[in-house]
């Protein structure tokens, strides 16, 4: 069986983020493997491991920066990689659009992703990739089982969980709570060396959203401090909230 | 919960080994060339880092909530130490390293000693289970022969087996040539009936790993007396039989020492032989087939070489998390105006000179160390693995000459930088609950063991210095001479090369009054030696981290200073004006010290230190 694992390369969780000419400026910041996607691929290993996947293939359309995020994934046990070369200003259609193209000429039966990524927090492209591949989707699983052509994947859902059956080829996404990823081992990270990368033009596509502007959350406004005896402080509090808060009382 | 790994880049790794050394050629080294390269820095270490602060930070906690236990003859150690030990060493982080197999698959030693800094910052007392397997392990490659090789090394290696080194006795401290454990012939010519006690045996015993093999120093009855007669043993926990089950070997623990620090690692008092039934395994010559000269002195040395380079190396890890502690400290703590501006109200403590200065200090003092240690790894890469013999002859040189240095000045400077990172934090560094304290205990033992830093000054001034007639120390010193003499020109820099320039100039009068002391009155040599040695270092540190500032100046200039990467280097030339303006100085304060010569420490009749 041959499982496919799709991975963005995000900044880092902990970068600051800064804005340089009304864009965000991605000098020197520390790039990472979308964490979410980083649990689909442990799951993938995890699937290698149980006998059940042959083969794992990751693909990342991106920059050539990304390539670091494929390698690191091959460090912790994927075989081989695709690199989709796109513009990192493709919005999610141009994405999935990009990536199903890859997928589709690699036939996978399994097509796992994180379900959202950590930096724009849109969710669109595994749901994305499955409508333009004509396949089931599956979200946010926290566990899976497979037998024969078919998965079991059981997902969160408001207030308890839901299984869902699917039968492969399917896209299934990831909830960070299915699994803890490994780190990479020294071997691993050598014998990622050795892995074969491809690389591919990215299927024409345009975008649909324009990115009018970026900005900052408001820095936030100072608070007001009360030095004062308790009672004092207690009946500014409620003429503040009252006055200029204005806290209706009912 | 105190424990707290600070480190959050490994920025300086990428200028050491991908900016600043001549790398490439280890690079490209056939063991290596299809595997490494400069660009690789981020993705050996990036996952370490992330590694150290998620799985390796938390142990440290159970290290100190869960110190080392001794109860009816069994050692327990932190529940997580025995799970991290699996993993680092199945995963390639640590022992394995040394498999000296042609298809091995290992990294540079420089890169290696990174990924040790980092774990040993994370949790510096798990740290020796480590170094001490691969230590042993060591020595195993190099003396042992096929036979045993094949017993010990792939189990060593892959963490099911762990190892020591056994020296230290009840009598035998500083001087091991008065060691007392004995061995006793038997029928089979390799294998020698081992008897005697030995004290302080770091990770002597264990509860995580199905064996412990310990190199054992004994005397073989008939050898000579003192260090020469001294013979190395493998010593297994239990005796490895030849189908590879174990059978006991009489070999028990008898104790282990409460200690100031390193509540997670364990020093046992260990007992071989106390029913008759020990046996080891000999590395070497049988002393009585060669005039009585055994050759475990020699053997044991290479493995405490290494040791020592470690021990400085995890010294260096401490400072390095109780300097990143104390930033992140002091730009939290809010406390006080500033003096020249006590109307802007109440500021981040970092704001004030003091503190400012106290993290340039640690700051400066890390590069300084840093530059130091990785100038000797790199060594380390070209002494194994050059095919130019010259190349490895100057390799195994510097390594030889620096060893003291490696081990003693980060170990003694660590003490008070240290307590300066402690008090950084003000009532709260004295604490407990912040992570400095435990930092400071944990790393005093680095200026005793593995010889203490007396021992490492009268190796440097003793031994090192008089190498090869002395040629080998006037070669090194005239290196730190060609580069202020190359550097002439260079003017952003002018001041701090004048200062080293100054610093070399005292040294080297310095060296004659001291060669002098050794003819007309000995004392002097060791009364003054720590000394030296800490002034020797402090050179040799200034002279690697003015020539990483002659970079950095030049990559700040070209940057400029809105590129993101600027603070980065005008922070290392900081670093390298602080070392050169406010450490290097006291190498020709010392000088004057030294000529000066007073003896009052050796004329004190010992009757007046009782009326202290
Ligand atoms: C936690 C811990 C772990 C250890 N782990 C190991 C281990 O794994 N294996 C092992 O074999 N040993 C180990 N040791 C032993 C350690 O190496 C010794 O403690 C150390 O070498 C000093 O020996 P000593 O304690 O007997 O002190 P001593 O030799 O008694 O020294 C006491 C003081 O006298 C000074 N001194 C000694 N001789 C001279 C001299 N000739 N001239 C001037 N000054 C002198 C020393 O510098 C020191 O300051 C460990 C010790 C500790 C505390």
């Amino acid at each position: 069986m041959k499982v496919l694992v799709c991975v963005k390369q995000t900044f880092d969780t902990e970068a600051k983020i800064e804005l340089k000419d009304g864009k965000i400026a991605d000098a020197g910041i520390n790039l990472i493997i979308n964490p979410y996607d980083e649990v689909a691929v442990e799951g993938a290993i995890q699937l290698k491991e149980k006998g059940i996947a042959k083969e794992i293939v990751i693909v990342a359309a991106g920059s050539d920066k990304a390539m670091d995020a494929i390698r690191t994934a091959l460090a912790m046990g994927a075989d081989r990689g695709i690199l989709v070369q796109q513009d990192t200003a493709a919005d999610e259609f141009a994405r999935a659009v990009a990536l199903a193209e890859a997928i589709k000429a690699e036939n996978p039966n399994i097509i796992l992703a994180g379900h959202v990524a950590a930096d724009d927090g849109s969710s669109q492209v595994p749901t994305r990739v499955a409508e333009i591949l004509g396949l089931p989707h599956v979200n946010v699983i926290t566990a899976v089982e497979i037998a024969g052509d078919k998965a079991t994947c059981t997902s969160e859902a408001d207030g308890g969980t839901q299984v869902t059956e699917v039968s492969l080829p399917a896209v299934i996404s990831s909830q960070v709570s299915w699994n803890e990823p490994r780190y990479p081992s020294m071997k691993g990270i050598m014998a990622a060396k050795k892995k074969p990368v491809a690389t591919a033009a990215a299927a024409a596509a345009e975008n649909k959203v324009k990115i009018l502007e970026f900005s900052l959350p408001p820095a936030k406004a100072a608070g007001i401090k009360l030095e004062d005896e308790p009672e004092v402080c207690a009946t500014k509090l409620a003429e503040w909230m009252k006055n200029t808060v204005k806290v209706e009382v009912k | 919960m105190a424990a707290n790994f600070a480190i959050n880049n490994i920025r300086d790794f990428e200028f050491i080994i991908g900016e600043w050394l001549p790398t490439e050629r280890v690079f490209n080294y056939p063991q290596f060339a299809d595997y490494y390269s400069k660009d690789d820095i981020k993705s050996v270490l990036g996952p370490i880092l992330k590694m150290c602060k998620e799985v390796i930070e938390p142990t440290n906690d159970d290290g100190e909530n869960h110190p080392i236990k001794f109860e009816n003859g069994k050692v327990t150690t932190p529940p997580t130490f025995g799970p991290l030990f699996h993993q680092l060493q199945s995963e390639g982080w640590g022992t394995s390293n040394i498999d000296k197999a042609p298809d091995a698959m290992v990294m540079p030693e420089m890169l290696h000693m990174a990924v040790w800094e980092l774990i040993g910052a994370a949790n510096p007392t798990f740290m020796p289970y480590v170094l001490l397997t691969t230590g042993a392990a060591d020595l195993i490659q190099s003396f042992g022969d096929e036979k045993l090789k094949q017993m010990f090394l792939p189990k060593m290696m892959d963490g099911t087996w762990s190892g020591t080194m056994c020296l230290t006795e009840p009598s035998a401290g500083s001087d091991v040539g008065d060691i007392l454990s004995r061995a006793y012939p038997t029928d089979d010519p390799r294998i020698f009936k081992i008897k005697g006690n030995k004290i302080f045996i770091t990770a002597g015993d264990n509860d995580f790993t199905e064996n412990i093999i310990h190199l054992y120093l004994a005397r073989i009855e008939g050898a000579r007396p003192g260090t020469g007669g001294i013979s190395l043993f493998v010593v297994p926990k239990y005796w490895v039989n030849e189908d590879g089950s174990f059978s006991d070997n009489d070999f028990q623990t008898t104790g282990v020492e409460h200690k100031m620090g390193q509540a997670g690692s364990v020093t046992a008092a260990l007992a071989a032989g106390e029913n008759d039934g020990c046996r080891g395994w000999l590395l070497g010559n049988d002393p009585r087939e060669h005039e009585g000269k055994g050759q475990g002195m020699a053997q044991m040395f290479q493995m405490m070489n290494l040791a020592r380079m470690e021990t400085g190396h995890m010294a260096l890890s401490c400072i390095i998390n109780a300097f990143c502690n104390a930033r992140d400290n002091a730009k939290e703590r809010v406390q006080g105006r500033l003096l020249t501006n006590p109307k802007a109200g109440r500021v981040a403590i970092i704001n004030h000179e003091d503190i400012k200065r106290t993290l340039l200090m640690g700051k400066a003092h890390i590069e300084a160390i840093r530059a130091m240690m990785y100038r000797v790894y790199l060594a380390f890469d070209q002494r194994e693995r050059d095919p130019d013999p010259e190349v490895r002859k100057a390799a195994s040189d510097l390594i030889e000459m620096t060893t003291p240095l490696c081990k003693a000045y980060p170990s003694d400077e660590g003490w008070w930088l240290i307590s300066e990172a402690i008090q950084s934090y003000g009532g709260y560094g004295y604490c407990e609950e912040y992570p400095v304290a435990q930092i400071a205990r944990d790393m005093k033992i680095y200026s005793i063991w593995e010889g203490t830093n007396y021992i490492q000054s009268m190796d440097l001034v003793g031994r090192k210095m008089q190498m090869k007639g002395g040629s080998l120390f006037g070669a090194w010193v005239k290196e730190m001479v060609d580069f202020c003499e190359a550097n002439k020109g260079n003017e952003a820099l002018a001041k701090e090369f004048a200062i080293l320039d100054k610093a070399l100039k005292a040294y080297q009068e310095m060296l004659k009054v001291y060669a002098g002391y050794a003819k007309t009155n000995f004392s002097l040599v060791p009364l003054y030696s720590r000394r030296v040695l800490t002034i020797t270092s402090q050179l040799y540190c200034g002279r690697q981290i003015l020539d990483q500032a002659v970079l950095a100046d030049k990559k700040a200039k070209e940057l400029g200073a809105d590129h993101y990467d600027y603070n980065f280097y005008s922070g290392k030339v900081a670093s390298a004006k602080y070392y050169l303006h406010n450490v290097v100085p006291n190498v020709w304060s010392v000088c004057e010290i030294i000529a000066d010569g007073d003896s009052s420490a050796l004329e004190v009749p010992l009757e007046a230190f009782e009326y202290m």
